[in-house]
């Protein structure tokens, strides 16, 4: 060691030095040009004969392939009752074993190759994957198709799952992060709409194997499939192979159904969950929008501004940095695929400061509605957008899934530009743009804010910064109460 | 059967997947890294600063962390509109604070008589405390004139730099920031120059920052203020004992000049190791880290070591938490420093035992089903390391008794040599993990500095070919050395009564609140029962009542009958 040491210190003398030429501000130095186009879908895309649609990106730099199968499904197809079914499915098609072999003997094979196995069903989509070292392709695929057309839901498995969610429930309202996650889809989307039916202890009680099979064979068929594969293998090779494990299925299942959009936004109002801890969690919450909204680039900009561009925005300078009354604050203005998603700007603040930051929020929420931004502030919310755009694309493996994702949602043929587009789109954007989405989207009247905390001392305020109630809302204070852990009712 | 066995390992044959990291020198003695990938039209990049929460010492404990928060204020040439007048308020705001510090500790003292209950009470402050605070907001706003505000992160924002961060653990800190291939000189200037000078502005305000961290970290959560205090109890005379981000009487003490002496202390450059992942051309990064960076000052003498050892453990600890939690046991033992040979070993061991196809998953979640979750796993940290592995546990069951069918596992490594195939399963997954390390600049770039950070970057390469040396007989030496009584410290989590909303125990659901607190104990005595034939003889009594009260049997009957079912049924299996 010490040895090596030496050398390399000889080796780093005599490096020339101009500390001189150093210039005395950042905007003086001269950066060389990069240029940089994005990827395209139809360059990866092959719409196998067998069914699904795949993107298929050949990278030999190491021994590892990564297959991913995405499934028109979601906890929207759940029947009422039986919530968690979805996730349920999802969770033991790959860990409840499949027809030849048994949970235990797949686990061990998988653990001796360094394979992962994974499978999940989500909201609005399900997903099945497997990664391994590229010697281990053909087990790995016979293996993906048992998992895919014969899983066992093996009993001990299946009801070991259910335990551990029964045993879950019960942390539900241990840590107020949780509470407020809960509460937070409630309050945007309605107690009716299907994210918000969250399971029971009686509905994962009254979920059957047959249940498992029912859903599975309902939505699990290559119609309803998207692969993504990336990694160490030949293109043509990779797509026989890919046919093979799509080919004769049976049987045919159910189309996708779409998505439900019922959703119903909260009336504005302070809604306060009463719990015993030294800091709040907030969230000031109003309607989002969708990702295809002609707005939709002007929004992100907005957004950036004001609280989603992290230490430049508008919200952490003021909450954190001004102030000091936060370790986090932000916004954020996602565009939604299936129905519009919410606005949300957060930080969790001690007890005594959580309606002090809230005045400041939304001072800065009607500020912007009110008063262009600066120059500064737009060019670098823009600069930031199309100069980080390449991320979508950094590895080859992102590559792939972001294509299968763009497949999946529609948009690669409803709006096959879009990652070219991308950047000349953020560009166009004006601070007239911005404010008249302020203005359209961000109505400070109309916020619902969720607080969890410690209801009698966030309602006391600080001595220095007294807030009144009523100038942050209209619509009162309003109690949640907290939910019993097993059947979500209400606790008296 | 050695050849049959011999067939069925397939072990996977990889060679040692080397990192091609190069390591230089600058003239003042800053190391530099370089790893060049052509992936992405970006670089990764950061830097480490060998000094973290270790360095620290009673009374200004969080002030590495809060030095880390201050890094981003800005220097002379960023982060203000008029740099004279910047200094100017700065220095006036020290006056103020310096007077405030004299009331701080008449404050302190009365809080010692019981004339204070908490210190940090807006309402309990004294009256001159108040004064000089409404001094201080009156420079604070006059500071914002001057300030141009977070500056640092708009220039690198602007320029398309994301992912900017930092870090700091008990042996390191460091920063780090992804920028587009063709902004390398950026990072240079912004970097260098913060390091140069940097300007420590909105100190106080960042103070309440950090005390928000604190509370979101550690107080607000069910158990990081009991994983503090246990973490606490674990380390004894080493300097691990105390909280990365300090304790809070702490961290309103820290003053600007601490911070001032702890920059010059531990942030010269000899201390220092700057590193690149990603897009550029390796001989011209380093001539321009020599011109930007060589313009740090080579420090007087070495950094101060870390002399304080962890004085071996003289007796078991164990510590009784009633936490907002399911009930679980976690259990952790003193192990070796990052590097130390014993460490490989440990670290294949936490494999055996952990994951999903481990021994504690497979013995106490699939087995004797007294668990839902299990966790193993080998830390070193730079100067002492632990060794943890604990469960949470199902209902009807003890921590206590999960934690004794741990310690029967344990005995096993101890008393059985690990088989030959299940020791490869794991080496394979340390060999894939390998490659899979290596998918972008910045998981990699993040790697290196934790890796340096904690004593040597090249255990990036040197740690695969000696795990994959382990052999079965150094599992059975390590588990006998370190997996002792005295050796160990035992948290047990119980679930703080009234808490989880409705019903704890979906069996005990249904019941009065006498009969639940009844059923509640006599569970609690069932399951520490091991006579089977007294449990047996107890059930039948059980029935017999039941059959002659019929209908009007108590239905807290009914439930300590399955209560006794389980349990037997639990101990034939064994």
């Amino acid at each position: 060691m010490k040895n090596l040491f030496v050398i390399f210190l000889v080796f780093s003398v005599g490096l020339s030095v101009f500390a001189a030429d150093i210039p005395s501000r950042p905007e003086k130095l001269k950066f060389p040009e990069l240029k940089y186009e994005p990827p395209k879908g139809s360059d990866y895309r092959v719409e196998l004969k067998s069914g699904p649609v795949a993107f298929v990106v050949p990278n030999r730099e190491l021994p590892l392939i990564s297959i991913s199968i995405l499934v028109r499904t979601g906890k929207y197809n759940e029947p009422k009752g039986k919530e968690g079914l979805a996730a349920m499915t999802g969770y033991l098609l790959s860990k409840g074993g499949t027809k030849s072999h048994s949970a235990e003997a797949l686990e061990e094979r998988l653990a001796f190759l360094a394979a992962g196995l994974s499978s999940n069903i989500g909201d609005t989509s399900g997903s099945v994957g497997v990664n391994l070292l590229s010697k281990d392709l053909d087990e790995g695929l016979a293996i993906l198709r048992e998992v895919l057309t014969v899983p066992r839901f093996q009993r001990d498995r299946f009801d070991l799952y259910k335990t551990q969610q029964i045993q879950s429930m019960k942390q539900r309202n241990d840590d107020s992060r949780n509470i407020e996650r809960r509460e937070l889809v409630r309050l945007a989307y309605g107690d009716h709409f299907f994210r918000s039916q969250s399971a029971t202890k009686a509905s994962i009680d009254s979920i059957t194997e047959s249940d498992l099979r029912g859903f599975h064979r309902d939505w699990f068929h290559p119609g309803n499939f998207v692969v993504s594969v990336s990694g160490d293998f030949d293109r043509k090779e990779m797509v026989l192979k890919l046919e093979r494990l799509f080919s004769d299925w049976s049987p045919k299942g159910k189309t996708a159904k779409p998505v439900p959009t019922n959703k119903k936004f909260a009336k504005a109002g302070i809604y306060i969950v009463d719990k015993e801890v030294n800091q709040g969690r907030v969230d000031i919450m109003l309607p989002g929008i969708m990702r295809d909204n002609p707005d939709y680039y002007a929004v992100q900009v907005m957004n950036d501004i004001l609280g989603g561009g992290g230490f430049t925005s508008r919200i952490t300078n003021r909450v954190r940095s001004d102030e000091g009354l936060a370790y986090s604050a932000y916004s954020y203005c996602p565009g939604g695929t299936y129905f519009p998603r919410t606005f949300v700007a957060g930080y969790q603040s001690k007890s005594r400061t959580v309606l002090y930051a809230a005045q400041i929020v939304l001072e800065e929420m009607r500020k912007i509605t009110q008063e262009e931004v600066t120059d500064k502030e737009i060019e670098t919310a823009k600069a930031s957008y199309i100069q980080t755009f390449p991320q979508s694309f950094e590895t080859k493996g992102a590559v792939a899934s972001t294509f299968a994702s763009e497949e999946f949602t529609g948009r690669l043929s409803n709006n096959p530009n879009y990652f070219e587009n991308f950047r000349s789109k953020i560009r166009a954007v004006t601070k007239a743009d911005v404010q008249r989405v302020a203005g359209k989207y961000l109505k400070p009247d109309k916020v619902a804010i969720l607080i969890i905390g410690d209801k009698e001392e966030i309602l006391k305020g600080h001595p220095d910064h007294l807030v009144n109630v009523d100038s942050l809302t209209s619509g009162g204070v309003k109690d949640i109460p907290m939910r019993d852990p097993f059947t979500l009712q209400p606790l008296k | 059967m050695r050849a049959i066995l011999g067939l069925l390992l397939f072990p996977l044959l990889l060679g040692a997947q080397q990192v091609p990291v190069k390591e230089h020198f600058l003239s003042n003695g800053m190391k530099v890294l370089l790893l060049e990938r052509k992936d992405a039209p970006s670089i990764s990049g950061g830097w480490v600063a060998r000094v973290g929460s270790v360095n620290e010492r009673p009374g200004i404990t969080g002030i590495a962390h809060l030095f880390e928060h201050m890094m981003f204020k800005g220097t002379p040439k960023i982060g203000t509109k008029d740099y004279k007048a910047d200094v100017k308020i700065i220095n006036e705001q020290e006056r103020v604070r310096d007077a405030m510090r004299v009331e701080e500790r008449k404050m302190r003292e009365m809080w010692r008589k019981g004339e204070i209950t908490d210190l940090q009470d807006p309402d309990q402050k004294t009256d001159k405390w108040n004064k000089l605070n409404e001094e201080f907001k009156v420079l604070i706003e006059e500071h914002r004139k001057v300030i141009v505000k977070n500056e640092f992160d708009r220039i690198y924002t602007s320029n398309g730099g994301s992912r900017m961060n930092a870090y700091t653990s008990y042996d390191h800190t460091a920063y780090f920031i992804d920028v587009p291939s063709n902004k390398l000189e950026l990072f240079m200037w912004m970097e260098s120059g913060r390091l140069l000078d940097p300007v420590f502005r909105e100190f106080y305000t960042e103070r309440d920052v950090v005390f928000e961290e604190r509370r979101m970290r550690t107080e607000s959560t069910p158990l990081g203020k009991f994983f503090e205090s246990f973490n606490s109890l674990f380390w004894e005379s080493h300097p691990y004992s105390w909280p990365i981000i300090g304790w809070p009487s702490d961290i309103p003490a820290i003053s600007k000049k601490q911070a001032d002496e702890f920059y010059a202390t531990y942030y010269m450059p000899q201390n220092l190791t700057l590193v690149l992942v990603g897009d550029f051309e390796g001989k011209a990064a380093l001539t321009m880290a020599e011109k930007y960076f060589g313009r740090l000052k080579k420090g007087e003498g070495l950094v101060p070591d870390v002399v304080t050892l962890e004085q071996p453990q003289k007796a078991e600890k164990r510590f009784y938490a009633e936490a907002e939690t399911n009930p679980n046991i976690d259990i952790y033992w003193h192990t070796p420093a990052f590097g130390h040979k014993d460490t490989y070993p440990l670290s294949v061991l936490a494999q055996v035992l952990s994951t999903r196809t481990g021994r504690l998953h497979k013995k106490l979640v699939l087995g004797e089903k007294i668990a839902t979750d299990t966790w193993a796993w080998q830390g070193a940290r730079k100067y002492a390391g632990e060794f943890n592995m604990g469960a949470e546990v199902t209902d009807g069951n003890t921590p206590e008794q999960v934690e004794q069918v741990i310690y029967s596992l344990v005995e096993e490594v101890k008393s059985k040599l690990v088989p030959a195939k299940e020791l490869q399963k794991v080496k394979n997954n340390f060999a894939a993990a390998e490659y899979r390390r290596l998918s972008s600049n910045h998981p990699i770039l993040m790697q290196i500095m934790r890796s340096e950070g904690l004593g040597n970057w090249r255990e990036i390469n040197e740690a695969g070919p000696k795990i994959q040396a382990v052999t079965a007989e150094d599992l059975q030496r390590v588990a006998k050395k370190y997996f002792t009584r005295e050796n160990r410290a035992v948290a047990v989590y119980t679930r703080k009564p009234g808490t989880g909303g409705g019903d704890e125990d979906p069996i005990f659901a249904g019941l009065d609140a006498q009969a639940k607190a009844m059923a509640r104990k006599v569970t609690s005595t069932i399951n520490a029962d091991k006579d089977l034939v007294q449990l047996k003889k107890r059930l039948a009594d059980l029935e017999a009542q039941m059959e002659k009260a019929g209908a009007k049997a108590p239905p807290v009957m009914k439930v300590i009958r399955a209560v006794l079912r389980k349990r037997i049924a639990q101990l034939e299996k064994k």
